[in-house]
């Protein structure tokens, strides 16, 4: 009875697990499947099965402002955060006192919920008397109504976005830059290399796998955190913050249209995946490196 | 040293004074929401203020918006149902991940990969995309409205499944081996000998738990109604709305600050293991 | 410590609930708070009053946010089989609901106490029966209701040259009186004249509104297919908002929230504002400086929708449930409740009957502008209710806060509404005035 099989015990080790996955993973992709496939007409009378929701999905200007949109939203996070995260990351890798002290500062919204976040954010971009108008006024900057504005409000929930994530991709950068050897800096600052050098021809190569895992991480954020959207601009002004999650969102409870929500699901899934294949291969010759 | 050098080491002393001061005055700004926040709720906040948005504190600073919050809020059943949440989300996560992530790091079995890959696979698969037919599974199972329908979606965790296979890969065999060779029971081993070595592992993935889940907000709401059931960030939203409306934003910080404030201490008073969390589970 | 017993508390009742040993009927109550003020905490105080006066039922009140957030959260508990025995719902959601078959009729349970419907609804002013009546049955009881209102600094008027008594009447005279109170410095304006709301709900509401002052009728009240955006009515409204920002500049560019708008009239940078009459008593509890109410300017004639919530029946309530829910909708739309929350928040009470209660008299007398959302009613008309009523309203809303923004000029912004809202009836219209015989 020791002497189990390993396949026997491997079963009921992963067992719970499995299932748990199943029910609330992979059955519901398959319901939202069959929901995406199944057409109802008008009071919800099932009309057979094919593609219409697709094809009305595709035929919605909504769904592609939404693509777009979280496009622009998408770009407009990871960019600047994995940049900041490596500058900042670089700028305060020393152990001291101040820089440690910075280090807190920039990783504190990483802790905060995103719903605290937005309301904050709800009062540092009121227009007027808000915390960025009011000391943009002392600089002598005119405000503007972010929120209020088809043209800003996009950038407005980009910039909270930033000011959440930031932090956390620092954190890894962090972590990887202390896995690169200092003989490496000593030998090129010996060669002659300064700082700039330095920073393209060793840390960017080296830490690699670290950004590699931190895009796959910074993506995966920028389809699912939605909950900044919802609480603050409800998709508008004008649909201009409307990204994908909330365009499922409206579809499904705002329009009753359960179809087109569901088919806009699968696309986002796809979607993901997509993105994790094509990631997961960086971050296998990665993990590869780490070990 | 030659005045070459010196100019250099000069210029080199300037640039990183300049740098720091650029690096002080970058930290400032990030903090000006928080700093703000903090101000704001300890502040006399009038409506229509023309300074609502100013950093300096009043002479006396006062809780009366906190006791105001705390009494007009629900925060001590918000407080309970959160921590209900996440520990009890936690304590199950602990066991399926300890019992799958033994059978990834010491088994050999045929479709490994394939059940490798199907949770390698959920990890991307983030439960917000999945919140519609979530909510029709979870009130399929009865589970709709309680707090049990929050916690079911996230007992089974990839990423702690992961994160455990790579813990016990870094245990030798032979303590294992050891009390199996004592009489030990499969259970009992994993229970005394694997878990007891594994425990760094396992704190860094509470932490970030217990942070996530602390902070869920989509997936509570749409599954829950009853205010009896309502989670801290659930909570705050629907109180900060009504407070929001009215523009009381003393009263809201110091909302947003009793749902923020548990993690926040947490984070300044142990932010070496908050963060050796965070990169632990990362980079593994 | 307060901490401690609170929490103890609360886990007394959390592990106390569920078994519920008490014979009292509970029932779920979702009600919104759609404007500010401490309405939600009086809600809930009423709820217990109740709960305290009908100890054989138990009601347990779950705020659910705005109207469009507990029209979601009902919905969803109604998919999930477990409704609220009663919803606080917008009045002129109650169409769609009726459409979508999730919703009992009150008539059965009026005429089982010997009353018929058409006395029951007497009671209530005529305004509101075009929202609470659909295909001849009643499926919502009115329970609050305002009208939009103009407020304006009274002071800020006497010292434009402007008679506080005479708030401006028409649209020349609006524009006039904006036009003195907008203050500028150089580039920068220090005081609109005007400022209205841009949040989704209560955007569509006072466009409507304006709409209807210039004649337009905005959508049909008999067929929930046809929805008029592109009408000269509705361009002549919008052209004039579009001109009180561009033109005449009296008013701020963009969409503003209505957070943002009332901090404006308080700090006094907003001189006169469209705002719901269920706002007046947080308004004037908080606005330092004299400020008055007046009708919506007319262009054409006065009219402007009412707006407000009923009390609906979702289905799938046990009939205990139903009978208990029932108790409560009278009790919440007796003239003396009514006339108190009527008080309270400033929405006016629907039953005729709380005006006659000296109390309200009293109170009438002496805040006289609690009188003008009153006068206002004879020209009220039923707030506009259509199929997918809230993207419906979402179709213009989205082009008015592009227009507002300089994106779409009022011409476009109707013409692009008005196909996104037809796209949006279409399933609807197929079904019913397009389903013809073969």
């Amino acid at each position: 009875m020791r002497r189990r099989s390993p396949a026997f015990l491997a079963a009921w080790l992963l067992a719970p697990s499995l299932f748990l996955l199943f029910l609330f993973t992979y059955v519901p992709i398959l319901q939202a499947l069959m929901q995406a496939v199944t057409l109802e007409g008008f009071g919800g009378k099932f009309t057979g099965y094919g593609l219409g929701n697709f094809h009305k999905l595709f035929a919605d200007a909504g769904f592609w402002k939404a693509v777009s949109n979280n496009a622009v939203y998408g770009i407009g996070t990871v960019a600047p955060s994995i940049a900041l995260a490596v500058v900042l990351g670089v700028a305060l890798q020393e152990a001291t006192r101040l820089n440690a002290v910075i280090r807190t500062v920039i990783v504190f919204p990483v802790v905060l919920p995103l719903v605290a976040v937005a309301t904050l954010f709800a009062f540092v971009l009121m227009p007027g008397v808000g915390l960025l108008d009011y000391h943009l006024a002392e600089l002598g900057i005119a405000g503007a109504n972010w929120l209020g504005s088809p043209d800003t409000a996009l950038y407005a929930i980009i910039g909270l976005s930033i000011w959440k994530n930031a932090g956390y991709y620092m954190l890894f950068v962090l972590a990887g830059l202390a896995g690169i050897a200092p003989e490496l800096h000593e030998a090129a600052k010996l060669d002659g290399a300064g700082a700039l050098t330095r920073f393209r021809r060793i840390t960017l190569p080296l830490l690699k796998p670290t950004l590699a895992f931190v895009l796959v991480i910074a993506l995966i954020n920028v389809v699912t955190q939605v909950d900044h959207v919802i609480v603050l601009t409800g998709g508008g002004p004008s649909d201009s913050t409307n990204i994908l999650l909330n365009y499922i969102f409206q579809a499904a409870h705002q329009q009753g249209d359960t179809g087109r929500a569901a088919a806009a699901t699968i696309v986002s899934v796809a979607g993901l995946l997509a993105l994790s294949v094509a990631s997961l291969r960086t971050l296998k010759s990665g993990m590869h490196y780490e070990s | 040293m030659s005045p070459r050098g010196l100019t250099r080491a000069l210029r080199g002393r300037g640039a990183r004074l300049a740098a720091l001061a650029l690096l002080s005055g970058f930290a400032l700004a990030w903090s000006t929401p928080l700093l703000w926040m903090l101000n704001a709720s300890m502040r006399d906040m009038p409506f229509g203020a023309r300074d609502a948005a100013s950093l300096l504190p009043d002479f006396k600073p006062s809780l009366a918006h906190f006791s105001d919050a705390w009494t007009q809020g629900d925060f001590a059943q918000w407080y309970l149902n959160t921590l209900i949440v996440t520990l009890g989300i936690l304590a199950v996560q602990l066991v399926t991940i300890t019992l799958a992530g033994y059978a990834f790091a010491r088994l050999e079995f045929r479709g490994k990969t394939i059940v490798f890959y199907l949770f390698l696979l959920q990890l991307t698969l983030a439960a917000p995309i999945l919140i519609v037919p979530n909510t029709l599974m979870v009130v399929r199972l009865g589970l709709y409205d309680s707090l049990p329908g929050v916690m079911a979606p996230y007992f089974a965790s990839a990423f702690g499944v992961f994160l455990m296979r790579q813990t016990f890969k870094t245990i030798p065999r032979d303590f294992e081996e050891a009390a199996i060779l004592d009489g030990a029971s499969f259970l009992q081993m994993i229970r005394l000998v694997l878990v007891p070595l594994a425990r760094p592992g396992m704190i860094a993935f509470a932490i970030v738990s217990v942070t996530s889940h602390w902070n869920e907000f989509l997936w509570p709401l749409m599954v829950t109604d009853s205010p009896g059931k309502m989670v801290l960030t659930v909570g705050l939203t629907s109180f900060v709305r009504s407070a929001e409306q009215a523009a009381d934003w003393g009263l809201v910080a110091a909302a947003t600050l009793l749902v923020a404030g548990p993690l926040l201490l947490a984070f300044a008073l142990f932010q070496r293991q908050f963060v050796n969390s965070f990169l632990f589970t990362g980079i593994k | 410590m307060k901490l401690v017993r609170s929490m103890a508390a609360a886990a007394a009742i959390a592990i106390l609930s569920p078994s519920g040993a008490v014979a009292a009927t509970r029932i779920d109550f979702f009600f919104p708070v759609p404007v500010d003020g401490a309405l939600a905490k009086e809600m809930q105080s009423l709820v217990a009053r109740f709960n305290k006066e009908n100890p054989d039922i138990e009601v347990t009140a779950a705020y659910t946010g705005t109207y469009d957030e507990t029209d979601i959260k009902t919905r969803a508990a109604i998919k999930a089989g477990k409704p609220p025995a009663l919803s606080l719902m917008s009045a002129n959601f109650i169409t769609q609901y009726h459409i979508d078959d999730l919703v009992e009729p009150f008539d059965p349970l009026v005429e089982a106490d010997g009353k018929t419907p058409d006395a029951f609804m007497d009671q209530f002013w005529p305004a509101l029966h075009g929202n609470a009546r659909v295909d001849g049955k009643i499926y919502g009881v009115p329970f609050h209701n305002s009208t939009p209102l103009l407020y304006y600094n009274a002071e800020q008027f006497k010292e434009a040259g402007l008679d506080p008594d005479k708030p401006p009447a028409t649209w020349a005279e609006w524009v006039e009186a904006a036009r003195k109170l907008t203050k500028r410095d150089g580039d920068k304006t220090l005081r609109y004249g005007i400022m209205l709301p841009g949040t989704y709900d209560i955007l569509g509401w006072t466009v409507s509104a304006l709409i209807m002052s210039n004649g337009g009728q905005y959508y049909n009240p008999e067929y929930g297919g046809e929805i008029y955006y592109d009408t000269p009515s509705s361009l002549g409204a919008l052209t004039f908002v579009d001109d009180l920002v561009h033109k005449f500049k009296v008013m701020p560019e963009g969409t503003i929230q209505t957070p943002a708008m009332n901090n404006a009239f308080f700090g006094g940078q907003a001189a006169m504002i469209i705002s719901s009459t269920g706002s007046l008593s947080f308004i004037r509890q908080n606005m330092k400086t004299p400020f008055k109410v007046a009708f919506i300017p007319r262009n054409i004639r006065n009219a402007v929708p009412i707006g407000g919530a009923s009390l609906i029946l979702p289905k799938g309530n046990s009939e205990e449930r139903r009978q208990a829910a029932w108790k409560l909708v009278k009790w919440l739309t007796s003239p003396e409740i009514s006339g108190g929350w009527s008080r309270f928040t400033g929405y006016f009470a629907p039953p005729k009957a709380a005006y006659d209660l000296p109390e309200m008299k009293e109170f009438l007398d002496k805040n006289p502008d609690a009188k003008v959302a009153l006068a206002q009613l004879a020209y009220a008309r039923p707030w506009f209710a259509t199929y997918n009523t809230v993207a419906v309203r979402k179709a213009l809303e989205d082009e008015v806060q592009a227009m507002l923004s300089g994106k779409k000029t009022p011409a476009e912004a109707i013409k692009a509404a008005q196909a996104n809202a037809d796209a949006l009836l279409k399933g609807y219209v197929d079904a019913t005035a397009l389903s013809l015989p073969k």
